[in-house]
C-alpha cells in the first residue's frame, strides 16, 4: 500500500511537471501574462496532480476489482452471447469513466458554443467503444487477424471522413485518441483474457494485444457518423 | 484573490462526475446482486476506491475547466500576437517531446517492445524515436493551424502510410503499435496543449477553433503508430537480409 503511494505519486509528477516547466519557462521569457491569471494555471496544476492521483488510486482499489469481478464472471456462464452483450455494456460504461473524455467533451462544448450536445457527444463516443470492444471480442473468437479489422476500420474511417461536416472531423479524430486511457485500457484487456479463457487453449498471448487500437476505432466512426446525422 | 473564487464551483463537474463513473458502479451492483454475492466487507472497501476516484476526478475536471482551458487559452491568444508566429512551431515541438520522455506509459510501451522484439530494439532506442516523433507530430499540430492547413492532409497520408507499414511488419508488432496510440495523450497535452491551440485558432484571422484548432490529439496518437511501426519494418528488414 505505501509503495503503491509512492509509485502512484512519481508517476503523476513525471506525467505533469515536465510540461510545466516548459510552461512557466515561456511565461517568464516569452508570453508575460498577467500574474493573477497564470497563477490559475498554477492552481490548476495542482488540481490537476492531485485530482488524477486520486483518482488513479481509486480506479486500482475500485473500479479495477469491479471490472475485474464483473469480467472474471462473464466467462463462467458459458454463453459467448451473454459475454458479447456485456462486454458492450463495459465497453461503453468503461468511457463514461475516462477523464479525458470528458475533457474533450467540456472543450468542444466552450468552444463550439452549441454545435452539439456534450451528452450526445459523450453517448456516441461511448456507443462507439461498445460496438468495437464487442467486435474485438467476436475477432477473437472467429479468429480473424487483427490486421484485416484494423486495416477495414482505417479504410472505412478515410471513407467517411469525406462525408461528415468539416467542423466534426478534428474533433471525431481526437475522440478516438482520448478513449485510450487508465480506465479503459486494464478493462478491455482484461475482456480479451476472459474471452480466451471461455475458448480455452488459443494463444492468449497474440489475441490480447490490438484490442486497444481497435477500440480506439469505435468513437471516430461514432462522432463521424453523429456529424453526418447533424449536418 | 477574490477573482480565483469560481475554483470553488464544482456544482456542474460533480454532476458530470456522477454521470461519468455511476453507470459502472450501478453495472457492478447489479451484478453483485445477481451473480457475484462477494463478501460485505470486501465490497465496502471497494466503495473506499469509488470515493477516491469520484473525489479525483472532480479535483482534475475542475483544475482542467477553471484553471487550464482560460489560461491556455489566453495564451493562444497572446502567441497569435507574435511577430514571428513560427517560433511556435518549435515550442510545439518542444512541449511535444518533453511530455513524452517522461509519461510513464510511453515507458511500459518501450519495456513492451523491448520484450516483443527479444532485445533487438532496446528500450532507449525506442524512447528517444517516439519522444522524436511526438514533437514532430505536435509541431505539426502548430503549423497546421498557423498555415490553415487541413488536418485531410496530415491524417489521411498518416494512416495510408500506417496502412502500407503494416505489410511490412509482423503481426506482434502491428498490434503493438495500434495499441501505443494513446500512450502519449498524456493528462497535460489533452488538457493544456490542446487548450493552447485553441485558443491560438479562435485568435487568428480565418481560422476556426472548432475546424482547425482540434486534431491535436489525433495527431499525438497517430506519432507512436508510425513510429514503433517503422521500427518494427527496419527490424523485419535487417532480420530479412542478414
Amino acid at each position: 500500500m505505501h509503495n503503491n503511494t509512492k509509485e502512484g505519486i512519481i508517476e503523476v509528477i513525471q506525467a505533469v511537471v515536465p510540461i510545466t516547466v516548459v510552461v512557466v519557462l515561456l511565461q517568464l521569457f516569452l508570453i508575460s501574462m498577467p500574474w493573477l491569471l497564470f497563477s490559475r494555471f498554477l492552481i490548476g496544476v495542482i488540481m490537476v496532480m492531485t485530482g488524477m492521483f486520486l483518482f488513479l488510486q481509486g480506479v486500482k482499489i475500485g473500479l479495477l476489482p469491479m471490472g475485474e469481478a464483473i469480467g472474471a464472471e462473464l466467462p463462467k456462464r458459458g454463453s459467448m452471447t451473454f459475454l458479447l452483450f456485456f462486454a458492450f455494456v463495459l465497453g461503453f460504461m468503461v468511457t463514461l469513466a475516462e477523464p479525458d473524455v470528458w475533457v474533450l467533451v467540456g472543450y468542444v462544448d466552450t468552444v463550439s458554443e452549441g454545435l452539439v450536445n456534450r451528452y450526445i457527444l459523450v453517448l456516441f463516443v461511448a456507443l462507439g467503444v461498445g460496438i468495437f470492444v464487442t467486435l474485438a471480442m467476436l475477432r477473437i473468437v472467429l479468429n480473424v487477424p487483427i490486421a484485416y479489422l484494423l486495416a477495414g476500420g482505417y479504410i472505412i474511417i478515410l471513407i467517411l471522413s469525406f462525408f461528415t461536416p468539416a467542423d466534426f472531423v478534428p474533433i471525431s479524430f481526437d475522440a478516438g485518441g482520448v478513449t485510450t486511457g487508465p480506465v479503459t485500457v486494464p478493462f478491455i484487456l482484461a475482456l480479451g483474457l476472459g474471452v480466451t479463457a471461455v475458448l480455452g487453449g488459443r494463444s492468449s498471448f497474440n489475441d490480447g494485444f490490438g484490442l486497444i487500437g481497435l477500440a480506439s476505432i469505435g468513437p471516430v466512426l461514432g462522432v463521424m457518423i453523429l456529424g453526418i446525422i447533424y449536418s | 484573490m477574490k477573482e480565483l473564487l469560481d475554483f470553488l464551483y464544482i456544482g456542474h463537474v460533480l454532476a458530470e462526475v456522477m454521470i461519468a463513473i455511476g453507470p459502472l458502479v450501478g453495472f457492478f451492483l447489479f451484478f453483485q446482486l445477481v451473480y457475484l454475492k462477494l463478501s460485505k466487507e470486501y465490497v465496502i472497501n471497494l466503495f473506499k476506491g469509488v470515493v477516491l476516484a469520484v473525489t479525483g476526478l472532480t479535483l482534475f475536471l475542475q483544475g482542467v475547466k477553471v484553471g487550464f482551458l482560460p489560461v491556455g487559452t489566453q495564451m493562444g491568444e497572446i502567441m497569435n500576437s507574435f511577430e514571428q508566429l513560427w517560433i511556435l512551431i518549435p515550442i510545439g515541438f518542444l512541449l511535444g517531446l518533453v511530455a513524452t520522455v517522461a509519461e510513464p506509459a510511453v515507458r511500459i510501451l518501450c519495456d513492451n517492445v523491448e520484450k516483443a522484439s527479444s532485445g533487438s530494439i532496446g528500450f532507449r532506442l525506442l524512447l528517444a524515436i517516439l519522444s522524436l516523433g511526438v514533437g514532430i507530430f505536435v509541431a505539426l499540430g502548430i503549423a497546421k493551424i498557423i498555415f490553415g492547413i487541413s488536418i485531410y492532409y496530415i491524417i489521411i497520408p498518416g494512416y495510408i502510410i500506417a496502412l502500407i507499414l503494416m505489410k511490412f511488419c509482423e503481426q506482434s508488432f502491428i498490434s503493438i503499435a495500434f495499441d501505443a496510440g494513446g500512450v502519449a495523450t498524456g493528462p497535460m497535452t489533452v488538457t493544456f496543449v490542446m487548450a493552447v491551440a485553441l485558443g491560438l485558432a479562435d485568435a487568428m484571422e480565418g481560422r476556426s477553433a472548432v475546424a482547425d484548432g482540434f486534431g491535436l490529439i489525433a495527431l499525438v496518437a497517430m506519432a507512436p503508430i508510425l513510429s514503433v511501426m517503422m521500427v518494427g519494418a527496419v527490424m523485419n528488414f535487417v532480420k530479412r537480409s542478414s
